[in-house]
């Protein structure tokens, strides 16, 4: 992260990337609070996280208001399930106006759609498959 | 990287940083000179704390670049257990020096002295009447030091491991904000605030700067080191009470609970359960003690109250300061404070004991297992007590780890209390001066003193330093080192 | 009238029976395929097994050609997702969604979805608001529960019964908006006399109708 302003980050859902996520941030000297409905995911975070934990479903307004999202500086989006993390970003963004949100997004086709609301969005598969084709097409295919 | 090449990094990050947090011992070492600015004439003392300081800054300074990786580690609760026992004890043997130097105490003495410090107990074998202004600053510094942690101070410091396990290995587990080096400079801002108005105030009730700063120091670290002999009784004031007994209570709060009075959110605060558990001791106790004991053998109601007020809160959050002699006093008054002394203060902060909080836990755990009863047999209970801001939900294992460690410090105690015995002293004495050290508190009927024999004393060290690091972190950490140096030594006989 | 219903379960057997005998012709997406066999049996309308959040079985369904689409599955993130992309991509005109989580009705009109609904905020005011007595029932929290619909019976011993509209001073901010007798309703207006045995629907504010109510019945 450029800069040496530390932010409030409230990252939801704690797996294998929203863990890795949470402990990179919490290791460069961020405040984070990971937010997760099952207890068992934040065995994932690593030593290097010194945050918060928060036991939570993140589509119920009083968790995220629990969690202080209205001083959030960055709101990460990242579990399993596209709806909820659109559902998130969108009160973010909208109701409580955090300054960068970020949702991940596993179906392409709704990249598109949610552009459209101004919601900044990242799709591994379509990252992974742009990579793929550019590896593809060094190596002359 | 095979299992002895991890095991080496292990150690390499582990010395490292015990170099680093030994290093920051070195311009405390040198703080007590400041004396001679004050007090003209009293710079005899500069080569008992110059040549320690600059011998564990060189040390510290070795071991941080000898093993130093350029990457900043992360540190897991297993080595920064391991760096806390390794700096603890190397800055208490530094942190003796002086006394060896400057009052001519033998080695046990020293050590015992430091010890004191460092775990901010209180306990004294020096002669306050005859030592050198920069010896009793010094024993107030590092009681204000101790009673911040060296993870604290390390982590609240420019240069830090990452991650918690430094801070959690000594015992802080609470975070006052969702970062350790934030938290951390969140509780030394709190608690050198502490330290300023406590100083300010006492210089307001009346007593000399010197004085005013010792006694904040050792009141906000719950240490109990005092520069006369009759500690705050010598002042016999009212005003200098209060202010001894509010800080005395400051310095008791778990840091997070601090953190919530100041921001206003004193809902939280009413929750929690160690202030609960205060605010029914402490009266309780007190007026316990004024009506069975300070009444009769005091010649006012006002110096009864007072004393039973002030030795209830003294004794409770493990200060150690004393307005009178316990001597001659009715058993039951030192039944009492020896009850006291066990149950301690508040978890993350500056007290000792058994701790407010898991007497609280087992207190409530007692209750949920009756009404368990009265319940449908398979009925499913989530049980919680208050943490902060949130509700913090019981399972057993948490029960267990409680009930443990209650038992491992009645162990501990039992043994002290037996070694004591064995050694002439009476039961009474025993007992009290056992749940004293344990409890890192601070009272005395006497048996510390430098006369005492010196089994007498290294029980009462190890006790102390056990206490304080609350036993577990100790014994896991010395067991690591032996594994780690097990490994090592393999590793050095079958090279590759 | 055009509707898609997203959703399974109970609740939405009993919607769509009650949508078709209102002459509304019905699409239903529905996750699971042996529920949507039973659906199909026993509704007249067109089921879909699918997942409603998925834009490809809304395309599929060709949502564009809905007047209104209703999500009521059990996830307020799924109702949202599927009444957003019909708006957005389908351009359906109403979209209505149940939420689970009160706080989430406010939420979701503000996110663009046309109307949400809290489950348990209806039932809840059904609960709270029944004064215990037979003859003032609340009816509907309206506007987030900022206006009270309330039905109030008259007895003989009301103070009002007898006396004509005009001559009764209501508070300020309240009206009788329909008073029943006898099986017919009426919109009352300043000569209507009220009689014991009435049925009046009162609209009041949550502040006045403590005294709107003790007016009418005499404050037991």
């Amino acid at each position: 992260m450029a800069g040496d302003k530390k932010l409030y980050a409230i990252v939801i859902g704690c797996g294998r990337l929203g863990a890795h996520l949470a402990s990179t941030l919490s290791g460069q000297g961020h405040s984070v609070v990971a937010v997760d409905s099952r207890h068992s995911a934040f065995d994932a975070l690593t030593s290097e996280f010194s945050g918060f934990r928060l036991e939570g479903d993140a589509t119920e307004f009083a968790v995220l208001k629990q969690a202080k999202i209205d001083r959030a500086d960055l709101v990460v989006a990242t579990t399993d399930d596209d709806n909820v993390n659109l559902m998130v970003a969108q009160v973010a963004a909208r109701i409580f106006d955090v300054p960068r949100v970020v949702a991940r997004i596993e179906d392409p086709r709704k990249e598109e759609v949610y552009s459209s609301l101004g919601i900044e969005t990242i799709c591994p598969a379509s990252l992974a498959g742009n990579i793929f084709m550019e590896t593809l097409k060094s190596a002359g295919l | 990287m095979n299992l002895h090449d991890i095991r080496r990094k292990q150690c390499a990050t582990i010395l490292s940083y015990t170099g680093g947090v030994i290093t920051l011992g070195a311009p405390l070492m040198l703080t007590p000179l400041s004396v001679g600015f004050f007090h003209r004439g009293e710079w005899g003392a500069w080569k008992d704390f110059t040549i320690p300081a600059v011998a564990l800054f060189l040390l510290g300074m070795t071991l941080w670049r000898g093993f130093h990786s350029r990457r900043a580690a992360t540190i897991n609760i297993l080595e920064g257990g391991v760096i806390v026992l390794l700096s603890w004890i190397i800055i208490i043997l530094f942190s003796a020096f002086p006394f060896i130097t400057a009052l001519h105490l033998n080695f046990t003495q020293a050590v015992f002295e430091a010890v004191s410090g460092w775990t901010t107990t209180g306990l004294s074998v020096v002669d306050v009447t005859k030592a050198p202004r920069a010896i009793l600053i010094w024993r107030s510094t590092i009681q204000l030091a101790g009673g911040a942690g060296l993870a604290i101070i390390m982590i609240s410091s420019i240069a830090g491991p990452v991650g918690p396990g430094l801070a959690f290995a000594e015992g802080r587990t609470d975070q006052l904000v969702p970062h350790v080096r934030k938290s951390a400079k969140l509780v030394m801002t709190i608690y050198l605030g502490y330290a300023i108005v406590g100083t300010l105030a006492y210089i307001f009730a009346g007593m000399s700067s010197f004085d005013a700063v010792n006694h904040s120091f050792a009141a906000v670290s719950t240490g109990g080191f005092s520069t006369v002999p009759e500690s705050i009784g010598r002042w016999n004031s009212v005003t200098i009470e209060a202010v001894t007994i509010t800080l005395m209570i400051l310095g008791n709060l778990n840091f997070l609970t601090a953190y919530l009075m100041l921001n206003g959110k004193f809902r939280a605060v009413g929750r929690n359960g160690e202030v609960r558990l205060m605010a029914f001791v402490l009266p309780v106790s007190a007026f316990l003690l004024f009506f069975l004991v300070c009444r009769g053998f005091y010649p006012t109601l006002e110096k009864g109250a007072r004393v039973a007020i002030f030795e209830t809160v003294s004794a409770l959050t493990t200060t150690g300061f004393s307005t009178v002699s316990y001597n001659n006093w009715p058993a039951f008054g030192w039944f009492l404070l020896i009850v006291l002394m066990l149950v301690g203060g508040g978890t993350c902060s500056t007290a000792g004991g058994i701790k407010q909080y898991r007497i609280y836990l087992l207190y409530k755990s007692l209750g949920w297992e009756f009404k368990r009863y009265f319940l449908p047999r398979t009925a499913v209970v989530e049980n919680y007590v208050w943490q902060g801001e949130n509700k913090d939900y019981i399972k057993d294992d948490r029960i267990r780890q409680t009930s443990l460690f209650l038992f491992l410090y009645l162990i501990c105690y039992v043994l002290s209390v037996g070694i004591l015995t064995a050694h002439g002293f009476n039961l009474p004495e025993s007992m009290f001066e056992s749940a004293s050290s344990l409890g890192t508190v601070g009272i005395s009927v006497g048996v510390t003193s430098a006369s005492a024999p010196p089994i007498v004393l290294w029980t009462e060290t190890l006790g102390m330093f056990l206490g304080r690091l609350e036993f577990f972190i100790v014994f896991i950490s010395a067991w690591k080192i032996i594994l780690l140096s097990r490994t090592i030594q393999r590793s050095v006989n079958n090279p590759g | 009238m055009n509707i898609l219903i997203v959703g399974g379960g109970r609740i939405v057997y009993f919607l769509c029976r009650t949508f078709i005998s209102k002459g509304y012709r019905l699409t239903l997406v529905n996750r699971d395929v042996e529920e949507c066999s039973w659906l199909a049996r026993h509704l007249k309308a067109t089921v879909v097994h699918g997942d409603g959040t998925d834009l490809r079985v809304l395309e599929e369904c060709r949502a564009e050609s809905f007047n209104a689409i209703l999500a009521v599955t059990g996830n307020d993130q799924d109702n949202l997702a599927i009444c957003q992309q019909a708006r957005l991509k389908f351009n359906v005109a109403r979209t209505l969604a149940m939420v689970n989580d009160p706080d989430n009705e406010e939420v979701f009109r503000k996110l663009g979805v046309t109307a949400a609904f809290s489950t348990t905020r209806i039932i809840t005011s059904l609960i709270e608001q029944r004064t215990g007595f037979e003859d003032v029932v609340n009816l509907v929290p309206l506007e987030e529960g900022k206006v009270n619909l309330t039905e109030v019976i008259l007895d003989e011993t009301s103070p009002v019964a007898g006396r004509a509209l005009a001559d009764i001073s209501l508070p300020e901010n309240s009206l009788i908006a329909i008073v029943t007798r006898n099986g017919s309703s009426i919109i009352p207006r300043g000569g209507t006399v009220l009689q014991a045995g009435d049925r009046l629907v009162v609209i009041t504010l949550p502040e006045n109708m403590g005294r709107v109510i003790k007016l009418l019945t005499g404050g037991k």
